[in-house]
């Protein structure tokens, strides 16, 4: 099958460049969200009110706020006490505060749904809150934790197109790039419409398998 | 911090003031939108789901991965950018109610969809014994309770409707986040800008979940015995 | 006697021959080429000291502004704008690859050179107030005009017919800030790039796109179904954006400007990356060793609502 003229260089900026930033921004997301996720959604689960008062707040901001506000925060009102960050930094930054409340949510969900008997047993056994939490309930709850962070990855990965807003080179932004050029050299024929569903299915491609992934981990772990 | 306060220009947050509120009287309306359309399709759909009415039933399947498996913005950029060069030249608005009502649906239909599904069997048939035909047993019976069991999951696909009005800044629908972030170009405010902005969402979501979890206390559906 | 009328011929001979070289020769002509091999180019002062030791330039450019600021089919930058930067880096370093390149849009250029990720921006940036009090201009370096770039078949002729209309502009541009002082019953369609404002336009979504001409004639030319209308508005010079206090880079490149100025380079950058047959459009627009752009300081031409 041969593809008209332009697919090519429009489809090798789109996956060598776009692509590229996409997953970059993704792993580093994902990894922050999830460390300082779990960390804050096992803190939320201790007795002392301040602490626990000062997550839920953190939650209730990150979870409440369009994540484009909260990159527009980070990107252009950070500067005014001299904070700044790249573009890329900027999105990585706002989509992990997203996704850190999004899992420090799941997590004290997760571990709430131990069973009180757990407990019972791990102090009968001997283990002190800490030992108990650390060897016998956040075992069990990250078991619960991993359809949820499934979901999170896939969240995320689509959650990198809104870097395109504040001009980081992702898979979005590059196809922006394209139709731009195409539509201004030559014909003059932007194939909006094919980059665009060219864009959904990258994404379909990457997403669909793990959202049945998370699916299936929730039905077998859960 | 009280430097902060002291130099937060108020006046530039004053002087704008009409144009933030005709934003967010845009944004209102593309959710009340949303909200209404999600909600009509998710029923509609759900139930074709619950009930594995052929064609309808796979079909909406496929509208339901496409959606929720590629991101919102794409979407919106598709149908603004693309779908004109088949023929359909959408407005900025019909664009921006048009994205989030598709896809506020389809989550909505999964959501109906799992409630209508958790209805218990005996309910539909006591409605069928009372004399109902299915249709009617599906408004009066399986639709008011499964419609209550999706609560908690429709709310919440309802507050990130609202939150995803605030991408429509991308295609320049003047709503909320496009004229906050237009002000700031010219002035380069950004700071009271997005403050204006973090406080309106947030008040307005808090508020939602607030109200509606009130609601759905009332509403919840009395234990069983 | 023979003697003297031969020395008079002689005499009259050259003054006549000398009489027509001087009328032969068209005027100006020597005295162009006098003065570019005879002018002297100001010194470069020293590079700014991070910019030193880094030994490489970080320039914001546009990526969406052919023909100033854009990506060419192998994913490169390219533009005016992009040539004025690998300028600069030969003068600077004696090789043009000691350049990095950073993508920037209308409503992000300024917070990405505040925030240092940028020793300047060479981004199509028009001289306004507001801007000049977050930021330095260099000397100008391109003046643009404001034009409406229309479909063929539309009524839009000058400005006086936007009332009611749809107008694209790009956000925070001078355009925008124009239409809501000048015409407040246009609806204003705020994008955030070049790209989105012709698609809105070309699919009807907009009724015109207001903006630079160095830009939206580009459009016109290659796409038959748009044009430009005649409508000329907001003269205002480019320069290139430098941080407030910056003196070292300023400096640099305000000289830098002055020495490509005299030896009118701007007009062989403007030929490299505009097609032949309208160069003569923008020749005006370019610095050249006698011209002089200067920025509207004072007034302020967004809110001259004169001559709509």
């Amino acid at each position: 099958m041969h593809l008209p003229d332009w697919v090519e260089p429009v489809a090798r900026y789109m996956l060598e460049t776009g692509l590229k930033e996409t997953l970059k921004m993704s792993a580093l997301s994902v990894t922050g969200s999830a460390v300082i996720g779990i960390l804050l959604g096992t803190l939320l689960t201790l007795p002392f009110l301040v602490v626990r008062a000062a997550i839920r707040l953190y939650i209730e901001i990150w979870r409440g706020l369009p994540i484009i506000v909260t990159i527009f925060f980070i990107f252009f009102a950070l500067p005014t006490f001299d904070i700044r960050f790249s573009p890329f930094t900027a999105a990585a930054v706002g989509l992990a505060l997203w996704g850190s409340a999004q899992v420090a949510e799941a997590t004290r969900g997760a571990v709430e749904s131990i069973p009180r008997e757990q407990h019972e047993a791990a102090s009968a056994l001997g283990f002190g809150w800490a030992g108990a939490h650390a060897h016998v309930i956040l075992p069990q709850a990250f078991r619960r934790l991993l359809p949820p962070l499934v979901s999170l990855l896939v969240n995320v990965v689509q959650n990198t197109t809104l870097a395109a807003v504040i001009g980081v080179a992702e898979v979005l932004e590059t196809a922006n790039r394209s139709v731009e050029r195409l539509q201004l050299t030559p014909p003059s024929e932007s194939h909006a419409l094919s980059i665009y569903g060219g864009v959904l299915v990258v994404f379909f491609v990457i997403s669909f398998p793990l959202t049945r992934l998370a699916a299936y981990l929730e039905r077998r772990l859960v | 911090m009280s430097t902060l306060l002291a130099t937060f220009d108020w006046t530039i947050i004053r002087e704008n003031l009409p144009d933030l509120a005709r934003g967010l009287e845009r944004t209102m309306q593309i959710w009340v939108i949303g909200i209404g359309g999600s909600t009509v399709i998710g029923v509609a759909l759900g139930a074709a789901r619950a009930n594995r009415i052929p064609v309808i039933s796979q079909l909406a399947a496929v509208y339901v991965e496409v959606i929720r498996n590629t991101p919102i913005l794409v979407q919106i950029f598709f149908v603004f950018y693309g779908l004109p060069s088949v023929g359909y030249n959408l407005t900025p608005f019909t664009t921006a109610w048009l994205a989030v009502t598709i896809w506020g649906g389809a989550f909505n239909t999964e959501n109906f969809r799992a409630g209508f599904e958790a209805v218990p069997f005996r309910f539909r048939e006591a409605g069928l014994a009372l004399g109902f035909t299915p249709l009617a047993t599906f408004f009066q019976v399986t639709l008011p309770i499964g419609g209550r069991i999706a609560l908690p999951s429709t709310i919440n696909t309802y507050i990130s409707v609202l939150k995803n009005t605030a991408l429509l800044t991308a295609i320049g629908y003047p709503e909320l986040t496009s004229v906050a972030r237009s002000i700031a170009a010219v002035t380069f405010r950004d700071f009271e800008m997005i403050t204006v902005l973090a406080v309106v969402y947030l008040t307005i979501v808090w508020t939602f979940s607030i109200l509606i979890r009130m609601l759905e206390a009332r509403l919840a559906l009395p234990k069983e015995a | 006697m023979r003697r003297l009328g031969f020395a008079v011929t002689i005499i009259v001979l050259a003054a006549a021959s000398l009489a027509a070289w001087s009328f032969a020769a068209p005027a100006g002509k020597p005295a162009a080429t006098h003065a570019v091999t005879a002018v002297k180019l100001p010194k470069l002062p020293a590079l700014p000291a991070d910019v030193k030791s880094r030994h490489r330039w970080v320039i914001g450019v546009k990526c969406d502004f052919p023909p100033f600021g854009f990506i060419d089919v192998r994913g490169h930058n390219d533009g005016y704008d992009v040539q004025i930067a690998r300028r600069f880096t030969q003068l600077a370093f004696g090789r043009d690859n000691r350049l990095s390149l950073v993508c920037v849009t209308t409503p992000s250029r300024i917070p990405t050179l505040q925030s240092s990720r940028v020793d300047m921006i060479i981004s199509t940036l028009t001289w306004t107030q507001a801007r000049a009090d977050v930021i330095d201009f260099s000397t100008p370096y391109y003046s643009a005009t404001g034009r409406l770039l229309v479909p063929n078949n539309s009524s839009i002729a000058a400005r006086r017919d936007l009332h009611g209309k749809t107008v694209v502009t790009t956000r925070g541009s001078i355009y925008a800030t124009y239409l809501k002082n000048c015409i407040k019953d246009a609806n204003v369609l705020e994008v955030d790039g070049t790209a989105a404002a012709v698609l809105a336009v070309k699919n009807g979504q907009a009724d015109t796109f207001m903006f630079d001409d160095a830009f939206v004639l580009g459009v016109a030319t290659q796409d038959p179904t748009l044009k430009l209308t005649s409508d000329k508005f907001l003269n205002i010079p480019w320069g290139i954006g430098i941080r407030k206090g910056d003196s070292k880079t300023a400096a640099w490149v305000n000289i830098a400007l002055r020495r490509m100025q005299l030896k009118n380079e701007f007009v062989g950058i403007l030929k490299a990356n505009t097609p032949a047959k309208y160069v003569g459009a923008f020749v005006d627009n370019v610095p050249g060793p006698k011209t002089r752009f200067a920025y509207p300081v004072g007034k302020d031409p967004a809110s001259d609502c004169s001559g709509i």
